[in-house]
């Protein structure tokens, strides 16, 4: 009698599609997968360890590098809860800079998202076509605060620049281009028979699911799942803009697809209306006291990050370092719905799945 | 050349053909090297870059450059691997590749051999290759390798059967299997080709060649972002340069035959175009393949390997056949000869 | 079929449209004004108030001062002034809390050498990366004049 073996692969931590050093080891019954176990830890670095000696401000280039693909949406988190704690004012021409900034980011991360899963599907060309388009977005930012992706743009009670002469307009510009580009990308890709058949019912799980794994962002949307932090708690200046949260409805790999490019559109029509109603003079930056020191006390405070709700939990002691720091991780929470999401799968569909959650190594070892 | 090849063969004669077959190895490294090159240009373009441009004039020794690279690495061979295997497997991937090239008639009077099964052989040589990637996937004792090995012996046997049976209607209408006969039953308006009358053998063909060619969108044995190279992940140096030739002389002799059973061969697509030599007609015809190949990689993603195997099976090979009852209806009714 | 033949139209457009690569070792980068760069440090402003290398959040800067040659006048000047390039994170946090500007960024970006030992920046090359300083360094944050002893 013939016997057969699983076979026992390592994929990663270097594979070229685990988007950085992380590492699934699964047991493969001819192409079929029968467990999957997620190794993570390759790039932890101990933000959270690090930051109980650091004051607030000093944290924040930290935060830059936890999700290195939306630094933004990361350093805005830690000084709203900084502000939460104290009670801080933000001036409105602060908030709308740091408004216009994150939608900004979330359209480029998306649109690294968008580039990496159809390398990963095999597809080549729309990678480079989306970060052309991103490059302008990091050159915006780059002109703005001097850096192109780890930015430590925002501070405890504003911004650390006020925007640039002209830089308002590039960002109008940029709305229309982007709206046009986006019709490209849905000929390239989104129609093509190929592509569909590969995403289609792929990773499919309904909404109870989703919500019992802690998921967020398009990971609990395509459920159909109307849970954007934006609209439910309004932070920053949301509630001011019109937008729609869109939604999904089987849960699959093509419904995730459609979401986060739907997002981009609609992160696109906030950035319309932000750069419309945008203060003519106004602070960058409030009245705050010269060492940050929040009351003794306890704050969470969670916003819509590209990836999904990252918050942000901070214990006071009263002194300028923090006694604990908790960042909720987006990334790392999604991430743990992958070993029952590939049980049955083929290794084609790993890559699939893994790249339809949309994870940054760097946010889930933090 | 026909004239010689019927002659008695003395060493003269022997001499005369491996030169000539030393020339046709040069013509096609030399194809080789800027096919590569073409297609690093190609997909750059598509891509919004602008390619090799660094060395030589215009990047035009790029290939070059990259060939001396390999040549000069070291030469690894894994511990744990299979010895005789792991060095026997470029080898034999790569003489079907070139064997095949000897049935190909360029024009009327440029050919090397002229054999009256000429597509068989075609066949039955390029299925050898297949073993080899299997082979070295075996042997290199790697499990990314034995996927991709694997995946290419499932996927290239599923696809040379509908490849084969798209070509038994272009059999059926010329009557023959020598490629030189093929052609020349051809007519010489472009719409009496094979590729209008056989449409439905066209476009299998042209499916089951790119996906006999494991290139994009069916580049499953190599599929980079899910079995890292697959077959030739251990392979460098030398012995990975000859599975990249390998791939682009099947690229080379995929173009030419398909220039040859569809799309007339050296034939002007008019007769009054007939001034311009051959020659160039097929060069013209065999490079737009080309460029249609790298024009299909720039653009699709992989397609998954279950739905290849029930692409193939399910609907390649019904289509192909009923391309055969179709072509034998219409010869029955309307040409009996 | 449709949707295979739309992306083939759009790679077949993009083939001839305008190239977005640059030529960068051959022609140097231009970073607007604002780049966060290497640093340039000069020694003359320089107070040696600790505050750059108290707030650094890599703990990168080491400086020691020495009481002022000129005996009539009162501080300290600066002796050593080090940046270990190996892990400065180019935050920015120094130039914004210095109250001289003795510290300031330049637009220079190209760090990468052979050794790591090449990474350690003295005072000396610190202040001769004189080259394309950043003119506005808002120094949000810094102490008001006098304020930040």
């Amino acid at each position: 009698m013939i016997r057969t073996e699983e076979l026992l692969l390592n994929v990663g931590p270097q594979h070229p599609s685990t988007h950085g050093v992380f590492r699934i080891i699964i047991k493969l019954d001819g192409e079929v997968i029968t467990e999957a176990i997620p190794v993570m830890g390759y790039l932890h670095r101990g933000t959270e360890k690090l930051a109980e000696n650091l004051n607030y401000t000093q944290i924040i280039p930290y935060t830059d590098r936890m999700d290195y693909v939306s630094a933004m949406t990361n350093n805005y988190v830690l000084c709203h809860a900084v502000e939460t704690m104290m009670g801080l004012e933000v001036p409105e021409r602060a908030e709308f800079l740091r408004l216009i900034v994150m939608e900004l980011q979330r359209v480029a991360s998306h649109l690294v998202w968008w580039g990496t899963y159809l390398l990963d599907i095999g597809a080549m060309s729309p990678f480079l076509y989306a970060f052309r388009d991103r490059e302008i977005i990091i050159d915006l930012f780059n002109e703005l605060c001097g850096a192109r992706l780890t930015y430590n743009y925002m501070r405890v009670g504003g911004v650390k620049w006020d925007a640039p002469e002209g830089w308002m307009n590039k960002v109008r510009d940029f709305i229309p281009y982007m709206e046009k580009k986006l019709d490209e990308y849905n000929n390239l890709v989104s129609g093509n028979e190929i592509f569909l058949a590969r995403i289609k019912g792929v990773g499919t799980y309904d909404a109870q699911t989703a919500i019992d794994y802690g998921l967020s962002g398009a990971n609990l949307r395509c459920t159909g799942v109307n849970w954007d932090i934006r609209k439910a708690e309004p932070y920053s200046l949301y509630n001011r803009f019109e937008f729609d949260v869109p939604v999904g409805k089987i849960g699959d790999c093509h419904d995730r697809y459609l979401l986060r490019l739907e997002e981009i559109r609609q992160s696109l029509r906030i950035l319309k209306q932000a750069v419309e109603q945008f203060p003519s003079d106004g602070e960058t930056m409030g009245k705050v006291p010269r060492v940050i020191r929040p009351p003794a006390g306890e704050a969470y405070v969670r916003i819509e990050s590209p990836r999904g709700e990252i918050g942000c939990h901070i214990v006071s002691k009263g002194k300028s370092e923090p006694y604990r720091l908790k960042f909720r991780r987006p990334s790392f929470v999604n991430l743990q719905i992958l070993p029952k999401l590939l049980v049955g799968e083929t290794m084609t569909n790993l890559i699939t799945i893994l790249g339809g959650i949309d994870i940054v190594v760097g946010e889930v070892d933090c | 050349m026909g004239d010689l090849l019927l002659e008695q063969l003395t060493w003269g004669n022997a001499l005369i053909f491996f030169l000539s077959a030393v020339v046709l190895l040069m013509i096609v490294l030399g194809f080789v090297t800027y096919a590569i090159y073409f297609e690093r240009k190609v997909i750059g373009w598509m891509q919004l870059r602008i390619g090799p441009n660094r060395v030589g004039p215009f990047g035009l020794l790029q290939t070059v450059a990259d060939i001396l690279k390999l040549l000069l690495k070291e030469d690894t061979i894994p511990r744990k691997a299979d010895r005789a295997l792991f060095i026997l497997a470029p080898v034999l991937a790569y003489v079907p590749a070139f064997a095949v090239l000897a049935v190909i008639p360029y024009t009327d009077s440029l050919y090397f051999a002229d054999l009256n099964v000429g597509l068989l052989y075609y066949v039955a040589l390029s299925g050898i290759t297949t073993l080899a990637i299997v082979l070295g996937g075996w042997a290199s004792n790697n499990k990314y390798a034995l996927l991709g090995g694997m995946r290419s012996a499932a996927q290239m046997i599923s696809y040379e059967v509908p490849l084969v049976i798209s070509i038994v209607g272009v059999v059926m209408l010329s009557g023959s299997l020598n490629l030189r006969t093929i052609v020349a039953e051809q007519g010489n308006w472009f719409w009496e080709w094979n590729f209008l009358p056989q449409i439905i053998g066209f476009v299998v063909f042209v499916i089951a060649a790119v996906s006999e060619l494991n290139r994009t969108p069916f580049d499953l044995p190599e599929a980079e972002s899910e079995l890292v190279a697959g077959y030739h992940v251990e392979y460098s140096g030398f012995r990975f340069a000859f599975f990249m030739l390998t791939e682009y002389v099947y690229v080379y002799a995929i173009a030419a035959l398909t220039t040859i059973l569809f799309l007339g061969g050296w034939h002007a697509p008019a007769p009054f175009l007939d001034f311009v030599p051959g020659l160039l007609w097929f060069m013209l015809k065999f490079a737009c393949i080309v460029f249609f190949l790298f024009w299909l990689r720039a653009t699709f993603p992989r397609v998954r390997v279950d739905q290849l195997m029930g692409f193939g099976w399910k609907v390649l090979l019904p289509l192909a056949i009923l391309n055969v009852f179709v072509t034998a209806a219409y010869i029955e009714f309307f040409i009996k000869r | 079929m449709k949707g295979l033949l739309k992306g083939l139209g759009v790679t077949l457009k993009s083939m001839t449209s305008k190239k977005v690569t640059t030529s960068y070792p051959d022609e140097p980068f231009v970073m607007p004004d604002r780049f966060r760069g290497i640093q340039h440090f000069e020694p003359d402003k320089c107070i040696v108030c600790n505050q750059c290398a108290r707030v650094c959040p890599t703990e990168c800067i080491t400086l020691t001062g020495k009481p002022n040659p000129d005996p009539e006048k009162k501080g300290k000047v600066i002796d050593t002034y080090d940046i270990n390039f190996e892990i400065c994170i180019l935050c920015d946090l120094c130039t914004e809390v210095c109250p001289t500007e003795a510290i300031v960024m330049t637009n220079n970006f190209e760090l990468s050498s052979y050794s790591r030992d090449e990474l350690f920046k003295d005072m000396e090359w610190l202040s001769t990366n004189n080259k394309l300083v950043r003119k506005d360094n808002n120094n949000i944050g810094a102490p008001t004049k006098g304020g930040g002893k």
